[in-house]
Formats: C-alpha cells, structure tokens, sequence
C-alpha cells in the first residue's frame, strides 16, 4: 500500500503530517543566492533593524517554497499541486522555530482533487500565514 | 476618504505590461540548487528515474523555482542602498513602504528541466484600501509563464501591500 494519501484513501479532516522549518543565517544567504535576491534584510541584521525589523527576516517567498514541500511531502511524487495560495501576515525572523499543520477540508472523488487549509505559525502559536491549496492525488 | 497614496499616472498602469517578457531555458543546476537551499529535497528534483516514474518527461522543479529561474541578471550598479535593484517596473506611490502580502499560482501544466519557459508581468490590480492602521496599496503582479509549445504552464498573482 502506497505510503501516500490516494483519492480512495483520504478522507475531510486528514491532517498532514505537522512540518517544522527554521532557518539560520547561513540557510537564509543561501536562499538570497539561490533566489537571485540581494535585499538586505534578509543578511544584514543591523539594516533590518534600521528598516523596524527586530531580526533578520525569512523571506516571503522561501516560506511559500516550505508550503509548497509540505503539500508534495504528504501527497507523494505522483500527485499534482493544482493551485496554492498564502498571505503573509507577519514577518518570520532567523533560527526561529516554525510550524505547518494542515488539514483535508473537501474532496473532489470523480477529478481525484483535494482541497486543503493550512496554516504556519511561530511556536507561541500567533500565525504568520495562512494558507489554502488544492492538489489532485494519486488514483491508488 | 482619506488622500490616496495612488498618483493618477500609476493607476493608468493598471493591466500595463510591467517588464518586457523574459525566456529562460530550466537549469538543472540551478533548479537543484533552489531546491536544496528551500530544503525541498523531492527525489523528483533529482532522479530523473523516479521523476519518469512519477509520470514526468524528465526532472521536474520545485514549484515556485521558475519565479527565480526568470529573474533578469543586473549590474551592481543598479543595486540601491536597501540592496534593491532600481527597477524601472516600480509602480510610483506615496507611500513608505513596501511589504510582500502573499501570492496566488495556479498550475496547469508541468514544467521540466530543458523546458524554455517565457514570464510575462502585468500589473493586474492596484487598489487603496482603510485597515486597522490606517490606508494602505494592495499591488498585484499578475505573471503568465508559458512554455516552448506556447502552453500556459503556471500563473502567479503577487501580493504586494504598501503603506
């Protein structure tokens, strides 16, 4: 049996397996490198506190490349990420700890697609975004 | 109402073609490279077997890589003291900051290393809004990318909030 959730399978109110992410400075240059983004709060502490920042801040986007793993990491190499969605409520500072939950909120038998809302929150539980994405699933 | 942070000029733009449209070829490398430093490390990045048996035509991407994979490579010159390009696509606003709110993609179509993927950038919304701290823009950044056989393969809306 397929360690992934398949169209048979799931059912509303799965929850996806919860996904920690924190990222150092060194993770956070490498993303700036990666993503071809040299703006500085996201390498220069002092700059970002002159810009009202308390840390160096965790890109926009690199959370949204998180959300994104964590919906493939559930629904397995054959399935289909359709559509995703975020907003990005608050900043996200370095090495702080982080945590996406999610949860299957309808699904669609006949196209095989599911709909989920996920959320990333800081550990004190305040949410830093909120999420929603829709992926088609393996037939079995 | 309160005074808009919106210059006539600006809401002009709105539906304007904000960047020229860019065509870039997806690099293994530097695919993996985005993949690696996300920490996405999909075997379908990375072994083309498992990628051919996950129903791919080759190594596949992580999805929001191709944004990255279209970024115009600039001079150093252009950098601004924010570690910003100066970006001639800049919509004017009277505002002092710009914050990144979010995105919205929808994908049609998979996209593969070897693929030669063209983004085109419109300013799709441009609206003032009254929150909790006072007014604020929302921006979006409408991208179409499409592929070598003229499909649409993704579209993203950016989110951007000014105040």
């Amino acid at each position: 049996m397929s360690k992934y959730p398949t169209v048979s399978t799931v059912e509303v109110g799965d929850e996806l397996p919860v996904m920690h992410k924190s990222a150092s400075e060194a993770e956070l240059f490498l993303y700036s490198a990666a993503s071809f983004n040299p703006h500085r709060i996201h390498y220069d502490r002092a700059y970002a506190n002159y810009e009202g920042h308390e840390d160096i801040v965790v890109h926009g986007p690199l959370q949204g490349s998180w959300l994104t793993q964590f919906i493939t990491d559930w629904a397995g190499p054959e399935a289909r990420l359709l559509s995703v969605e975020w907003q990005n409520r608050a900043s996200a500072f370095v090495a702080e700890e982080l945590e996406f939950s999610g949860v299957v909120t309808s699904i669609d038998r006949q196209s095989g697609s599911v709909e989920l809302e996920i959320q990333e929150r800081k550990h004190d539980g305040s949410l830093l975004m909120p999420a929603k994405a829709t992926v088609r699933l393996a037939e079995s | 109402m309160s005074s808009s942070l919106i210059p006539p000029e600006s809401l002009a733009r709105v539906g304007e073609v904000l960047s020229e449209p860019v065509t870039v070829r997806i690099d293994r490398r530097e695919a993996q490279r985005y993949a690696y430093a996300v920490g996405d490390v999909n075997p379908i990045y990375f072994d083309v077997d498992l990628a051919h048996a996950a129903g791919y035509r080759s190594l596949t991407v992580p999805p929001l890589f191709i944004t990255h994979a279209l970024v115009r490579p600039e001079p150093a010159q252009k950098l601004r003291p924010d570690g910003l390009y100066e970006d001639s696509t800049t919509v004017t606003l009277k505002v002092s900051r710009m914050m990144f709110g979010g995105e919205e993609w929808d994908f049609l179509e998979p996209v593969c290393v070897g693929d030669e993927i063209t983004g085109t950038t419109r300013l799709a919304d441009l609206d003032q809004k009254d929150g909790k701290k006072g007014p604020f823009v929302r921006l979006v950044r409408e991208t179409t990318f499409t592929n070598q056989d003229g499909q649409i393969v993704a579209r993203s809306r950016q989110i951007g909030i000014a105040r």
